[in-house]
């Protein structure tokens, strides 16, 4: 159990905490569709925008004639991207003047050049067919390994070109950019002498095709300007559909926070896609130059502007004849995608990637980063975290060389908690292992060594990651007692991930109350936004949460001891019943606690008073800090606290191509279970994530025009219900995150790209690159 | 949607509220609106001379008679109109989902004469005199709160915005089929597509709603 800090983190006894089947605060409000997302606001005397988007997948607006659109009846306004207000927009105290919308498009449907304001939707869609624009069509890359060759073009300027973001890397030593082509190296260890080490060295190549984010619900925002003198002089700003995004609104338009308003509390899902589309930030600028409320909405096709980025994988790993990884040698060609892609699935991992976690530490990873014209990843996204499955295979093909069961092989490679030199095992790891074995009843066998009845080859894997959490938010909480309710004040969002949930719980469990019996206040104006860790709700905000619950409880204790002491006088009117002598006179407040609703004799929980009556003072708690640093981010792999394991076995139809899971079994230790059932839920969710990443998902491109084919849900598949297996889960509690009570959640730890691919591997003896699809099993297997 | 209980939605309180946006429906047309230009006329008649005089090359809208939730009501139109647009932009009623937009999702999925039937493929001149109701209907019918009850007992969501959709296709199901095996539930729900994977959530709420409301009972007291 971790030893942390904190009021009870240590506690052993959980009523609420871990507790099943409490629907969430806002549940009914989802199943019901009185939830109100961005896409679904509406206000009278409405108009609609669209932006123009660009056909081509690489092109440059050189003039745009708007006389036959502006004659279109219903059109209201069309906004050119080198208008001032759009230029006063863009604008940024360093570099050259630039427009919020330019004229170069660097993605087929990238917003680009001009805005049609009109009556409907349907007008806005007329009016962008009728603008004359005179397109000059540019060099385009959507082949990784075309767009890499050194005679092809550049397709960036250096205008282009944004600053770097946190996440690009920091090496002097790589080369400098030539091309579409730039390098990013890290380099650690001796890599010479890890292959002077090795017995064997195995060499194999991947390709991770790229993924959509796929947020169910399109981007939109709706925005108009209203009175408000009560917040100062000038016009106020409603704006609905950029949840957790109020304050950058306020500031891209130059609003005082109290004047910017935003009630809406359902975000939709994000899965890590944090990036916000034009659609949610324009609708202000068009309401205030038309006057009226407008509404700006994404359509599907729009919406899969999102990409996962694609990597080709060039692995050697060198190791000893009992398994033992000496070299980890990466040479990876990455998606840059367009300008503006975070550079966080491109080199982030090179930081905190699935090598960390080996005791081996002579790792070369020397990334070549093309430019493209495929798409862009906002910020992160949840299909595979830091490109783990690297690791996942190297064991995977070792075990498959040396005929060696790959959990003995990852148990040897592990290193232990505290560093790459520790040679002690890692109990959450071990304690997962064991679990995963018994309920998978594992019995792991070399490559095309097991038929079923039916014919078919089964297969199986296993793979591990560490709990990443996020503790980046949630920290300056509040909570009340007011007229004998305890309030959680919070902005939200709803965000699916239940955390106001969670530590609503915290707070019940720590006053002694039902989770029912916590008033959840949402209020865009408040600060506390418990976001993050998954849906099982667990933040770091939970254990600052738990600290200002006990500081309430600390001022409820004392006040009940001053009003038992001093009585307050009985109201002027005389309404209500005499209030009863208090048992508490006498008593200090260190001799009471909180139980079962009431204010209890610590020593005596049969003599207490109802909370509502133990005073009458309205009482207010605020704490504002944050818990221990997460093992995670101190050590970025390289220390281990809590861990997960999952694993899978499939059917392998020789004849068809076709695979068939037959089990997922996933043993995860989120240090503590704060909701259980969105932390199952969770669970499901980055199983069958994974399962559409490497059975189904994948992007495809005409490569003469660079334009996205399958931009669609009937062409872009993802699982349904009858697709999905069931998932077995169990859930160990090491106690040895940073949250409240040691918790540290799974976020999107599990979510895989080769889990399901190594079984298959296991099963027919020949790699087949996601998505796994019937007729590239085949071709594998020489039949197609 | 505040209550005596902070913003905590509970059954009664999503009940009552879709139950007034219901009864916020507009039952008859009392003015004819111009799409293109705004102008408001009394009756049809003077909207159509409009056109032909104003907007010779635009479509005329088209008035449309629906019966939603149990209400009658008249929506002006223009031809091409989904019903998921009349449900939203006209009736005010949001429950039904756009994600895809070309019926591949079941977000947007609504109950047309006992049938679930996708919003956003069906033309609102389509379903002129059919009997519709949409997600808020089955929030506003008591009938259907275990069902309601047993979606947010089993995290049958997360993000959310594809549940309301799930539960119309369910409802539909459990009005032919009281009595759903797992199986069925599956096949019957095999059209809704939950990016977030609650897919098993969905079965056992279902399963368990149907027990309760064989046995006339309620989920949670």
């Amino acid at each position: 159990m971790a030893d942390l800090v904190g009021v009870n983190g240590q506690r052993e006894h959980f009523r609420v905490v871990g507790k099943p089947n409490l629907p969430g605060v806002l549940s009914y409000a989802l199943a019901t569709g009185i939830a109100k997302f961005g896409i679904d606001y509406t206000a009278p005397d409405m108009l609609h925008a669209k932006f123009l988007r660009s056909p081509y997948a690489h092109a440059r607006i050189v003039s745009i004639d708007t006389t036959r659109a502006r004659a279109l009846p219903g059109v209201v306004d069309i906004v050119l991207w080198d208008d001032p207000d759009l230029m006063k927009l863009g604008a940024s105290p360093f570099g050259p003047p630039k427009s919020y919308l330019g004229n170069v498009a660097h993605q087929e449907l990238q917003e680009v050049g001009a805005i049609v304001v009109a009556e409907t939707e349907d007008i806005c869609n007329e009016a962008l067919r009728l603008l004359d624009v005179k397109w000059e069509v540019l060099p385009h890359v959507v082949d990784l390994k075309k767009g890499m060759q050194p005679d092809f073009p550049a397709i960036r300027t250096p205008e282009d070109e944004g600053p770097p973001d946190m996440f690009s890397a920091r090496n002097p030593n790589d080369p400098p950019k030539r091309g579409n082509v730039s390098y990013v190296s890290k380099i650690e260890g001796n890599i010479e002498e890890g292959y002077r080490q090795a017995d064997y060295i195995i060499e194999y190549d991947t390709n991770l095709p790229a993924f959509a984010s796929h947020i169910p619900n399109p981007p939109a925002s709706i925005a108009w300007w209203f009175d408000d003198p009560y917040h100062g002089p000038g016009k106020s700003l409603r704006i609905e559909g950029a949840v957790q995004r109020r304050e950058n609104i306020a500031r891209m338009y130059g609003m005082p926070p109290e004047k910017t308003v935003q009630e809406g509390l359902f975000q939709g899902g994000k899965y890590c896609d944090w990036g916000m589309r034009m659609s949610q930030e324009i609708t202000p600028l068009l309401a205030k130059r038309t006057g009226r409320p407008v509404r700006c909405a994404n359509t599907r096709e729009e919406t899969f502007d999102f990409l996962m980025n694609q990597r080709f994988m060039h692995i050697k790993v060198g190791f000893t004849k009992d398994g033992l990884i000496t070299v980890v040698d990466d040479n990876s060609i990455a998606d840059n995608g367009r300008p503006g892609n975070s550079s966080f699935g491109v080199a982030n991992d090179q930081g905190y990637g699935p090598y960390y976690t080996f005791k081996c530490e002579n790792i070369s990873q020397k990334y070549t980063v093309v430019d493209s014209n495929r798409g862009k990843m906002y910020l992160s996204g949840q299909h595979c975290p830091f490109n783990w499955d690297a690791g996942t295979m190297a064991i995977a093909l070792i075990a498959e060389k040396l005929g060696k069961d790959p959990v003995e092989i990852a148990k040897l490679n592990l290193h232990g908690p505290t560093s790459q030199k520790d040679p002690n095992p890692v109990p959450s790891f071990e304690a997962c292992l064991e679990t995963g074995k018994k309920l998978m009843n594992w019995n792991w066998h070399p490559s095309r060594a097991k038929r079923l009845p039916d014919g078919r080859l089964h297969g199986s894997s296993f793979r591990y990651q560490i709990c990443p959490r996020h503790a980046f938010s949630g920290y300056d909480c509040k909570l009340e007692l007011r007229d004998g309710k305890v309030h959680l004040p919070t902005q939200g969002p709803c965000t699916g991930i239940y955390a106001v949930e969670a530590n609503a719980m915290v707070v019940a469990e720590e006053l002694g109350l039902q989770y029912e019996d916590i008033v959840v206040d949402f209020d865009y104006r408040e600060k506390f936004t418990p976001v993050g860790g998954g849906s099982d709700g667990t933040t770091a905000s939970s254990w600052a949460t738990k600290e200002c619950a006990n500081i309430l409880k600390r001022k409820i204790l004392e006040a009940a001891i001053e009003e038992a002491e001093n009585p307050p006088p009985p109201s002027m009117f005389g309404f209500g019943a005499p209030r009863q002598p208090s048992p508490f006179k006498g008593r200090k407040p260190e001799e009471l606690d909180m139980a079962d609703g009431k204010v209890v004799l610590k020593d005596d929980h049969s003599v207490g008073v109802p909370l509502a009556q133990a005073t009458a003072k309205n009482i207010f708690a605020t704490y504002s800090g944050r818990p221990p640093a997460a093992i995670w981010s101190l050590g970025m792999g390289k220390m281990l606290d809590t861990m997960n394991t999952a694993w899978c076995e499939v059917a392998v139809d020789e004849e068809t191509g076709v695979v068939e899971i037959l089990k997922l079994g996933v043993v995860a230790d989120p240090g503590k279970v704060m909701r259980l059932t969105s932390l199952e839920s969770q669970i499901d969710q980055v199983m069958f994530f994974s399962q559409g990443c490497q059975l189904l998902e994948d992007y495809f491109y005409d490569e003469r025009t660079g334009v996205r084919l399958n931009n669609n849900m009937i062409e872009y598949k993802k699982p349904t219900m009858v697709d999905v297996p069931d998932v077995t889960r169990k859930f160990l509690e090491t106690r040895a995150g940073n949250a409240a009570y040691g918790a540290s959640g799974i976020s999107h730890s599990l979510a895989n790209t080769h889990l399901i691919i190594i079984a298959i591997y296991n099963a027919i003896g020949v790699w087949v690159d996601p998505p796994a699809t019937p007729d590239k099993v085949l071709k594998a297997l020489g039949k197609a | 949607m505040s209550n005596d209980n902070g913003v905590r939605v509970t059954h009664a309180a999503a009940q009552a509220q879709a139950a007034e946006t219901i009864a916020s429906i507009p039952s008859v047309l009392s003015e004819y609106s111009c799409t293109l230009c705004k102008k408001v006329f009394m009756s049809y008649s003077d909207l159509k001379y409009h056109y032909e005089t104003e907007h010779a090359d635009a479509v005329l809208p088209v008035t449309v008679k629906l019966h939603v939730n149990g209400r009658d009501c008249e929506v002006l139109v223009e031809p091409q109109s989904t019903l998921k647009q009349t449900l939203q932009f006209k009736l005010g009623l949001t429950g039904a989902k756009e994600m895809c937009n070309e019926g591949a999702c079941g977000s947007c999925t609504v109950i047309m004469d006992g049938r679930a039937v996708l919003s956003c493929t069906l033309l609102t001149v389509e379903c002129e005199g059919k009997d519709i109701q949409t997600v808020e209907g089955i929030a506003a019918d008591p009938k259907w709160k275990p069902l309601v009850d047993a979606y947010c007992k089993w995290d049958a969501m997360q993000c959310g915005f594809c549940t309301p959709g799930f539960l119309v296709t369910a409802k539909a199901l459990l009005d032919r089929n009281p009595h759903p095996t797992e199986e069925e539930i599956k096949d019957a729900l095999a059209g809704n597509i939950c990016i977030c994977g609650t897919y098993p959530r969905h079965s056992t709420a279902i399963l368990e709603a149907a027990a309760i409301m064989a046995k006339g009972g309620l989920v949670n007291g």
